[in-house]
């Protein structure tokens, strides 16, 4: 396993907080640098896809993989993401063969994944403990093995968008278009969906499940109300996240405040959100 | 034209489509002349769409098939003007942004090439729409549009060009205009040009070949003699048959300065 601790210790003399002299402060800072860009770019396609409801219904799932993991003995952690990508897939492969509208097709796989989930812990009380972890998450237990896998992760998605963010643009735009340009669709649609899917996952442990589809549209929300161009709105997005994660990790730290990092950092993504609005709405009177 | 009638470009051979249980083409055969305009025209819910999209393998078809031929026997080159494009108009990027989505592979956050702006910018300024470079897509009007869509499948260099109702949500001016520029870009560039067309007058100005369908084919052969008023009213019904048809593909007012339209007013005052 490499050696973070040169990272490690620049935290502290980057972000001169007290609370980043703590070693689990600084494991957390180094995850959600790396988890917040990830999801704000894939966010970026989810928000041009309208996939903000599958996000969610991946996001539901995880605890189904908690599940999952109880039952066959495994170790949660590794059933968790497993079972999210097939998650994902088996929606994407549906969605592609239904003739239901995508919001019909999710609705019916999550609430039946759910349900399992629920039926499995009904019997098992002693779920309550992972539960509780996987509805508010806690990025502030993040292991340095995960943040391992987590930079792995963000390679792969930095590497996957260079390569495909205009060929997922045209498809968010027009399939058959896209078609007649030679662009493989299927292909790029379950790649996107099982990457989502493992970042999703992940974006549950750290957040909890109620924050993940925030951690992935709020930031495209925001870049799209900012960016001109569907190249700057990669930037904003990107930007956005950044500035909301770091100062919403320091700030649930401080004595006075002490709220969840999640929640802490969903909320300082809504108000950069809020600005971009105000911002974007007086570009519009002004062009009036 | 006189070659048009020698060989096609693409040959549909009783071809029937069905499509959740309802038959929208019934034994379709048809044919669209090498080099030829070809429109086809038909009243709603025709089956003239299901036509592109099944030369599109866009559609699966329950019988019959669907040639298309090329000068050198491969598949040839399809470019494709959707009827609307409907996309998120809120999606912030530009027209030549849009542009080189299918031909750059290296991600728009780090710019367009200059190689590539170079190209898009010289297939919009083929279609007046060179201007339109750096305004949002989402802003565009559906003229302005529908340029820019012509100019996306022009950058497939087509040999074989769809278009799905070229006039809709266009006023009459930017109809005329659009017609004209392609008229001319099929004489430069030498595609065959294949339609779907709702408006007779569109297709009198501009079509060398004509297929009526309405879910058979009615008629087909070059305007004038496909044109009549009993071919119409069968595929339209009564009222499109009271419109005195028979004088349209000729007598065609000097509005238009297009080659078709001279050569038709030319072969009229000769006549």
């Amino acid at each position: 396993m490499p050696d973070l601790s040169p990272i490690y210790e620049l935290m502290p003399r980057v972000f001169p907080f007290e609370c980043m002299q703590a070693r689990f402060m600084q494991t957390a800072m180094l995850g959600i640098l790396l988890l917040a860009p990830m999801a704000a770019s894939m966010g970026v396609q989810v928000v041009n896809f309208r996939m903000a409801f599958f996000a969610d219904a991946i996001s539901h799932s995880a605890f189904t993989g908690v599940a999952v993991g109880m039952i066959l003995a495994y170790d949660p952690t590794l059933t968790m993401p497993v079972f999210g990508v097939l998650v994902g897939l088996a929606i994407m492969a549906t969605q592609r063969r239904s003739k239901l509208s995508e919001d019909t097709v999710i609705g019916v796989i999550f609430s039946a994944v759910v349900a399992f989930g629920l039926a499995v812990v009904s019997r098992d009380r002693s779920m309550a403990r992972d539960m509780q972890r996987f509805l508010y998450g806690d990025i502030l237990t993040v292991t340095e093995g995960e943040v391992l896998f987590l930079a792995a992760l963000f390679l792969v998605v930095i590497g996957f968008q260079a390569w495909s963010y205009n060929r997922l643009l045209y498809i968010g735009i027009n399939q058959t278009l896209a078609k007649t340009h030679r662009i493989r669709i299927a292909f790029y649609q379950y790649f996107f969906a099982a990457l989502l899917a493992l970042i999703v996952v992940f974006s549950v442990r750290a957040v909890g499940v109620f924050m993940v589809t925030a951690m992935l549209i709020v930031p495209a929300a925001a870049a799209r109300n900012m960016a001109r161009s569907a190249g700057a709105m990669f930037w904003w997005a990107l930007a956005v996240s950044i500035a909301s994660a770091v100062p919403g990790l320091i700030i649930s730290a401080q004595d006075w405040a002490r709220t969840a990092a999640g929640a802490t950092i969903v909320l300082i993504a809504f108000a950069w959100f809020a600005a971009s609005m105000l911002y974007s709405s007086m570009r519009g009177r002004q062009k009036a | 034209m006189s070659a048009s009638t020698e060989t096609n470009a693409v040959v549909y051979d009783n071809l029937s489509v069905r499509l959740g249980g309802v038959s929208i083409l019934e034994n379709v055969s048809a044919k669209v002349p090498m080099g030829s305009s070809t429109a086809i025209i038909g009243p709603n819910g025709a089956g003239k769409t299901t036509m592109l999209l099944a030369l599109l393998g866009e559609v699966p078809w329950s019988g019959g098939s669907v040639k298309k031929i090329s000068f050198d026997g491969q598949p040839p080159k399809i470019g494709y003007v959707p009827q609307k494009l409907s996309f998120d108009r809120a999606m912030p990027i530009t027209t030549l942004e849009f542009m080189v989505l299918g031909s750059q592979r290296s991600p728009l956050w780090f710019g367009s090439r200059k190689s590539s702006r170079d190209k898009a910018l010289e297939l919009l300024s083929m279609v007046h729409a060179a201007t339109l470079a750096n305004r949002r897509l989402g802003a565009l009007s559906g003229g302005e549009l529908q340029r820019v869509l012509l100019a996306l499948a022009l950058q497939q260099e087509p040999e074989l060009l769809l278009l799905d109702e070229p006039a809709s949500g266009v006023d009459f001016r930017g109809e005329h205009v659009f017609c004209e520029l392609l008229e001319n870009l099929r004489a430069s560039r030498g595609f065959t040009q294949l339609m779907v067309s709702h408006d007779l007058g569109t297709v009198t100005h501009h079509a060398t070949h004509v297929i009526c369908l309405n879910r058979k084919v009615a008629a087909e052969g070059p305007p004038k003699s496909v044109l009549t008023p009993e071919n119409l009213s069968a595929v339209f019904g009564i009222h499109m048959g009271l419109v005195d048809s028979s004088a349209m593909p000729t007598d065609v007012p000097a509005a238009c300065s297009c080659k078709l339209c001279k050569q038709n007013k030319d072969k009229n005052s000769n006549a």
